[in-house]
């Protein structure tokens, strides 16, 4: 039997009234990938976040290899051997690479109060050169590297030092194809050292394959651990939910034909630096998929049929002849949009649930005179959030309030009251918990039914070949391959014709 | 890739220099354009070092209130802070009887202390610098209405040798090498960088953020201080307004912040400070030897610095602006 | 479990019912203090302010009218410290109209205050500089031109427009722009478009609304509400000294905190901000005139008195990050 790494012990945690903990204890090996899984607001990140100083544990205790460590922030996380690479960008811009790396432990290099620039810039370069990232230049600014690099220079920062637990929390959900393998192969390499990895994904075949245990977390309890060989991905599930996943998760027709009614057609759409030269249709009753790595331009397809991209040329029309050129036209010819970036681009967020219901519909509530009622404005909220079982205290509660899968609710029970024939669908699942998951695939599957047509756009392959009456696969901003519905479809085969 | 981060690189190396060069356009540009207009009476190399000497006081301000900016912060009692430290180190130069140290000293420690009381208040209360500045410069101006008594403060001429060449420069000089070692050689410039790219971020790394933005706001407010001693020296007296008045001597200094905050992707920003200041001196004395009337300067300063911040700001499509 | 979801639930109510008192004293303190402050002068004045009400209600109008427009603007989060410029060109348009047509004065001061407003707007929406620079920097363009007009001798107004100068006329029109905004603001969807740019200005412009159009044409109204209060300013004065207008900006803002206005506007502005606030700082500054305090005692008081209400209302949970 391995030994034993980190202990951790009777750990709870509160935000104001929510117990984002509660009482949580177990053991983390030496030499192993342990997989930190559950559903949104289990307490996954809270947990990973109190052990490397973001945020304070109220009580319990984490023992690291006997010691018992409360690191104030990441800093002094680092110094007991702890680190992080988060899901958002951690490296900042205005900094150089290597102040990048190095922020925080400038103290080896200062003297006097004087830093040593070259010094500190020669380590970086020696690390980076180590790590095989020869073309990342430490004195370089950091904004002056895409994404990808960036994560990279994070990479580099949270292990240079050979910490003896490295978190990684959900950084893969934002990494192409090669990003993820380097951060695999840097994974493998920490545990072959004899280290640890604390690895955190919404992504369970990703988990089953990396990690060699499983810890499952579900409203800040803990549920179990498990060895990632004895189980699969429906097991996963049923400890993470807390019981079996009933129904159908996907639709389950296979075989229908789509209609040849098309209701939006775009024409060598163009975006600078996004997209390029894109035609497809879109036909009644269809849900059309979108696929590729986040960065392919698959996002600002979305964007473009909604009229909210800059610069875009070429032509979005609908059956009617009219052209999309920006969102209030969108609206009006009842296209509905609901965005990757939920909290900044789809709700309002410091807003009551009413007011961001009622939003795009307020011409449509007034009366003669234009003028609103507060009781009208209620009631159609209230029906609109009934309909999409939203839970809440009332339609008053600022939206800020909501889970994310609840925020989503909002977002389309807002254009339900809407009642938008083109919902353009942007991650409509991201961070979303399985149950409202499940309530938003069988939502798309009834308007499907009831002739209105969808176009979705996930980075989850799984998810479009279940849904999709057809898939686009986007690459470089162009379109690289179109499948049509299939039960037998293999989520590979997307994957060579992504990257 | 490796090729295209050479490549990379070499920009980085001559953007400073295309930064330099477009500063030196500028300077070139607008003594051009005014030398046209009146050849008699402006321009000549005497003028220029005077114009230089004029846009000292601000620039000094500038690279201080730039440690601020960087943050994403913002002060409104820019002006009141030169009046109180101004009227404080006069009154320990003349009414102390402490003479080139009590104007100095008594200067930059009011200053420092109206910037830690900035800085204070804008931690604890939690509310926007912009606002809590507006609401202090209301009580500084008092309080140096109070100290002052009502009655304009002269420096003695035998006081004045900060004023004139080669007090000043010296001053200046002293206090430019001091903001750039603080900027580039200590942690104080990196934490404030990386404060300004990504708050969050920074405090996650363990940087103790509100403490390095009260020091922002100390060090900003110290260099306000040598801003004033310099203005009092060049100027021989102040008087302490009321009524917010005192906001029109905060136009200067953040012109020359906004050319530090664009030329920062040069990687210069604190030349680049100096050199503006020289630059919106320039076009101050041109209009003045155009004999433009003294009310339109407040037109002409008001309109510098929309045209500065105008051509500064890189508008981003979608972009949220408030 | 059961059990379980209940203690939550019930501690869930516990804090929305703070939330709700929280929210409560904040709607109500700026009208109680309004009616303490009112009560505490007129017994240390023995009555004097009372007394003299028609003179505190002379000085109510202006900053009244144009806190209006400067309430539009800071609800979507904007900021405009050119007010008391706006107000003083408006007033010598209105000084130099007055003598051809009153009409055209009235429609000339309106016009003028909209177009600063629209160089305001322009150079906020379409140059994307931040408000309170663009203001800033036009509060002083615009503040050397009425020095320029004005430095020699007042800009004086034709005599007739004393004939305006009657309690029913400035009431009424104050009460008429109040009454007009506050139904627009609470039962047309421009409110909702308004508090929604404010809350979430990415997400308002994605639900439909034209935020860039709507910004500009904030300016514009709040540039033109002013123009139309320069008329009452000139109707009380008769002339625009170099001063018109000073501080204006100062004063509505210090007025729109003092009556409750989160300083960075969205879901949780009330119309009532504007008239307690402007009534509030009124008598505030006319009850310590009345007690003899100095002009930079009052100042010190006002500026004391400004964060601390500034620090009571600010809705800190909406700003992620504090600038």
């Amino acid at each position: 039997m391995s030994e034993i790494r980190l202990q951790v012990q009777n750990v709870c945690k509160s935000f104001g009234i929510t117990k984002a903990l509660k009482d949580v204890s177990f053991n983390i090996n030496k030499g192993e990938v342990h997989a930190l899984i559950g559903e949104n607001g289990s307490g996954k990140s809270t947990l990973t976040n109190s052990l490397t100083g973001i945020y304070q544990k109220d009580s319990g205790k984490f023992i690291l290899d006997g010691e018992e460590i409360h690191p104030k922030n990441q800093v002094e996380a680092n110094n007991a051997g702890v680190s992080i690479i988060v899901q958002e960008l951690g490296t900042l811009d205005g900094l150089t690479v290597a102040e990048n790396i190095f922020l925080g432990h400038e103290e080896r290099f200062v003297k006097m109060g004087i830093k040593n620039t070259n010094a500190m810039n020669r380590e970086a370069n020696a690390l980076l050169k180590q790590y095989g990232f020869d073309r990342i230049k430490a004195s370089e600014m950091v904004e002056h590297y895409n994404f990808e690099d960036r994560k990279l220079v994070e990479i580099v920062k949270a292990t240079y030092f050979d910490p003896k637990i490295v978190v990684i929390d959900e950084t893969t959900t934002a990494l192409s194809q090669e990003g993820r393998e380097e951060l695999y192969k840097q994974m493998n390499s920490i545990r072959d050292k004899g280290n640890t990895v604390i690895f955190i994904s919404h992504d369970l075949p990703e988990v089953l394959r990396m990690s060699d245990t499983i810890t499952v977390l579900r409203d800040g309890v803990y549920i179990d651990t498990v060895k990632s060989a004895d189980i699969d991905e429906d097991g996963l599930k049923k400890l993470m939910v807390g019981r079996e996943v009933t129904g159908h998760y996907y639709r389950t027709d296979y075989g229908e034909k789509i209609s040849d009614e098309v209701v939006m057609s775009v024409r060598n759409v163009t975006v600078p630096g996004q997209i390029h030269d894109i035609s497809f249709d879109l036909h009644k009753g269809e849900i059309l998929g979108f696929g590729g790595l986040s960065e392919s331009g698959m996002h600002e397809i979305g964007k473009a049929c909604f009229g909210a991209s800059f610069d875009r040329e070429g032509s979005v029309t609908l059956a009617d002849g009219t052209q999309i050129k920006d969102i209030p036209t969108a609206i009006k010819h009842s296209i509905a949009y609901t965005s990757k970036d939920r909290d900044n681009e789809s709700i309002v967020i410091n807003q009551s649930i009413r007011e961001n219901i009622c939003l795009p519909s307020l011409d449509e509530l007034a009366n003669g005179m234009h003028l609103l009622s507060d009781k009208k404005m209620k009631e159609f909220a209230n029906k609109h959030a009934a309909e999409m079982s939203t839970k809440m205290q009332s339609v008053e509660q600022f939206v800020s309030d909501l889970s994310g899968g609840n925020k989503q609710k909002v977002v389309l029970a807002r254009w339900i009251g809407k009642d938008s024939d083109i919902l353009v669908l942007d991650s409509p699942t991201r961070g979303i918990d399985i149950k409202v998951k499940q309530d938003i695939y069988q939502l798309m599957d009834r308007m499907r039914k009831e002739g209105k047509s969808i176009i979705m756009i996930s980075e989850e392959l799984m998810e479009l070949i279940g849904m999709c009456d057809r898939i686009i696969i986007m690459k470089d901003g162009a379109i690289s391959n179109e499948l049509m519905r299939d039960p037998d479809m293999d989520e590979n085969y997307l994957i060579a014709s992504m990257v | 890739m490796a090729s295209s981060n050479e490549t990379k690189t070499k920009k980085g190396m001559s953007g400073t220099v295309k930064g330099y060069l477009i500063l030196f356009g500028l300077v070139v540009l607008s003594w051009a354009i005014f030398k046209i207009l009146t050849p008699g009476n402006f321009g000549s190399p005497a003028n220029l070092l005077s114009y230089f000497e004029a846009s000292l006081l601000a620039a000094v301000g500038a690279v201080g209130f730039y440690f601020v900016m960087v943050m994403g912060m913002f002060d409104f009692s820019i002006g009141a802070n030169i009046m109180l430290s101004a009227i404080v180190g006069c009154v320990f130069a003349t009414r102390f009887g402490l003479g080139y140290a009590g104007l100095i000293v008594g200067s930059i420690i009011t200053g420092a202390i109206v910037g830690l009381l900035n800085g204070f208040f804008y931690v604890k209360l939690r509310i926007p610098s912009m606002i809590v500045t507006t609401g202090l410069a209301l009580i500084y101006e008092s309080v140096a209405n109070y100290i002052a008594g009502g009655v304009e403060q002269t420096l003695p001429s035998s006081l004045r040798a900060l004023g004139q060449m080669p007090g000043n420069m010296i001053l200046a000089v002293l206090a430019f090498v001091l903001a750039y070692v603080l900027l580039n050689y200590t942690k104080i410039g990196t934490y404030t960088y990386a404060i300004g790219s990504n708050e969050f971020v920074a405090k996650n790394m363990g940087i103790n953020v509100n403490l390095y933005k009260v020091l922002a706001f100390v060090i900003s407010g110290a260099f306000f201080g040598i801003m004033a001693v310099l203005t009092i020296s060049y100027g021989s007296s102040m008087v302490a307004v009321t009524g917010m008045a005192s906001m029109s001597r905060n136009f200067v200094p953040t012109m020359g912040c906004f050319f530090g905050l664009a030329f920062k992707k040069y990687g210069m920003p604190l030349p680049a400070i100096i050199i503006g200041e020289f630059v919106i001196n320039i076009i101050f004395f041109g209009f003045i030897a155009l004999g433009a009337p003294t009310a339109i300067q407040d037109v002409i300063t008001g309109l510098a610095l929309l045209i500065v911040v105008t051509m500064t700001t890189k508008v981003t499509k979608g972009e949220i602006v408030k | 479990m059961a059990g379980k979801n209940n203690i939550a639930a019930d501690s869930k109510e516990l804090a929305l019912k703070k939330q709700s008192r929280m929210s409560l004293i904040r709607a109500a303190l700026p009208i109680v203090g309004l009616v303490v402050v009112f009560l505490v002068f007129n017994i240390l004045t023995h009555g004097g302010l009372w007394a003299s009400r028609n003179l505190v209600l002379n000085q109510v109008y202006v900053t009244m009218i144009s806190a209006t427009g400067v309430f539009f603007i800071m609800t979507m989060g904007g900021l405009d410290f050119s007010q008391g410029s706006i107000l003083g060109i408006a007033s010598i348009v209105v000084c130099l109209l007055s003598g051809v047509n009153m009409g055209l004065a009235i429609l000339g001061g309106i016009a003028s205050g909209a177009a600063i407003g629209a160089i305001n707007g322009y150079f906020y929406v379409n140059r994307k500089i931040k408000s309170f620079i663009v203001t800033i920097c036009t509060m002083f363009l615009f503040r050397g031109f009425i020095k320029y007009m004005a430095s020699n001798s007042p800009v004086a107004a034709n005599m007739r427009v004393y004939d305006f100068d009657t309690m029913p006329i400035k009431l009424g029109l104050t009460v008429v722009v109040l009454a007009v905004a506050y139904v627009v603001f609470r039962y047309t969807k421009f409110g909702v478009y308004l508090k929604a740019i404010g809350a979430g200005e990415k997400a308002a412009k994605f639900a439909g609304i034209r935020t860039d159009r709507m910004k500009f044409f904030i300016y514009v109204l709040a540039g033109a509400i002013t123009g139309l209060a320069a008329f009452i300013n000139i109707a009380k004065n008769g002339s625009a000294t170099a001063n018109v207008g000073n501080q204006l900006e100062t004063q509505i803002l210090i007025a729109l905190v003092l009556g409750g206005m989160p300083i960075s506007g969205g879901a949780k502005v009330r119309f009532e901000n504007v008239i307690v606030g402007a009534l509030l700082y009124t008598v505030l500054n006319n009850g310590l005139t009345m007690m003899g305090l100095t002009t930079q005692t009052m100042q010190l008081v006002q500026g004391v008195i400004f964060l601390i209400f500034v620090a009571i209302f600010a809705d800190r949970e909406s700003l992620s990050v504090i600038k």
